[in-house]
């Protein structure tokens, strides 16, 4: 009875154990196939340019200063390749480096920075236009242009952080844990951004939210 | 905690909701409340209308390339190895003279050149000497014998003209 039982334990034991090195070894294949998703420049901008240059956009108010910052960010993923430790999306991480870029870019210029997003800030007019016509009424698609716009002029009023995290959380769908992360800030802090943009949001799209 | 004396959510807990963090009592609270689950949807609904307009925008301006900027370092490596030629080529230039003076220093030390050079001194203090010698010999402080024999008044003008 006694031998049963051990030889129970330790075919348990082992099975856990095989386990653990599937999943040590798929984590690893996983992270090799990522990395060898990123040795393709072309590929690498096909499929994230849209989106970082989006975040981008929106989090700085600044097309031109998104531009140059979207080309650094997928310049330095693809140089950096290599340190990507797979325990995140490659979208997550390369939001993680366009949020240093920028900060980066911050930095080194901030006073010029501030001056550019005044004169070269976003047509939210053009940007609406983009919008979908999904076959719905002329009305509707109106009303949803102007949703459009008030709700990109909510976030221009909000800080960058705000900004940056109302995005992130909304645009980019990370978690808070994410963003905290990635940000290097407590969650709590990261939580109160949210909630004051939100508020901000909530009183100006009005008694509907 | 419900917004004041009414059944719905309060701000906060609308907001906790919208960020994913919303409590079992919110979520139990949505299932029920038509109201409340219409203001999260119509939220969603104007996030999605933003993402949809502002990812077509994104997605409509001109497609650049990084590839040429990746390619950049193989062109930026020649430079750096010119850089490192020269510094390689100064360095030699530079480099095998010092050695040369310094390897030539020692060998004429351990053969006595050195003895050779304090030799050269000792033969420019006998030249420093023997012009001192023809100095003093064509000095006009010394008579000279057309002087001494009174044969040229002429002469002896022409001594005191003679620049010292």
């Amino acid at each position: 009875m006694a031998t049963n039982l051990l030889g129970s334990l330790r075919l348990a034991s082992l099975h856990l154990a095989s386990n653990e090195i599937s999943r040590i070894e798929s984590s690893e294949a996983e992270r090799c196939r990522v990395i060898s998703e990123l040795d393709d420049i072309d590929e690498l901008v096909r499929l994230h340019q849209a989106r970082i240059r989006r975040f981008v956009t929106y989090s700085t108010g600044d097309p031109d200063l998104a531009e140059t910052i979207t080309q650094d960010t997928l310049l330095r993923a693809y140089r950096g390749r290599e340190s990507f430790r797979g325990d995140c999306s490659i979208s997550t991480w390369l939001t993680g480096i366009a949020i240093n870029v920028t900060r980066d870019h911050l930095r080194s210029n901030r006073f010029r920075f501030w001056r550019e997003v005044q004169s070269n800030g976003v047509d939210v007019h053009e940007m609406a236009s983009f919008l979908p016509s999904d076959a719905v009424s002329p009305e509707r698609q109106m009303l949803a242009k102007e949703r459009v716009k008030t709700l990109y002029k909510v976030l221009e009023t909000l800080s960058y952080n705000q900004r940056t995290i109302f995005l992130m959380k909304f645009s980019e769908e990370m978690s808070v844990d994410e963003i905290s992360e990635i940000l290097g800030m407590a969650i709590n802090t990261v939580r109160t951004h949210l909630h004051r943009a939100l508020k901000a949001v909530r009183s100006q799209l009005g008694a509907s939210l | 905690m419900m917004h004041g004396s009414s059944t719905h959510l309060s701000d906060e807990m609308l907001d906790d909701v919208l960020i994913g963090l919303g409590s079992a009592e919110s979520e139990r609270h949505l299932a029920d409340c038509a109201e409340c689950r219409a203001k999260v949807q119509r939220f969603h609904s104007d996030v999605h209308l933003f993402n949809q307009a502002s990812i077509a925008w994104s997605e409509a301006q001109p497609f650049r390339t990084v590839r040429a900027v990746c390619m950049a370092p193989a062109f930026r490596m020649p430079v750096a190895l010119w850089g490192s030629f020269a510094a390689a080529i100064l360095a030699v230039a530079v480099g095998i003279p010092v050695w040369h003076y310094e390897h030539s220093l020692s060998v004429r030390q351990e053969s006595g050149i050195v003895q050779e050079v304090q030799d050269s001194q000792a033969q420019i203090a006998q030249d420093n000497e023997l012009m001192q010698a023809v100095n003093a010999a064509i000095s006009p402080q010394e008579e000279s014998p057309i002087d001494e024999y009174g044969l040229s008044e002429s002469s002896k003008m022409h001594l005191k003209a003679r620049p010292k």
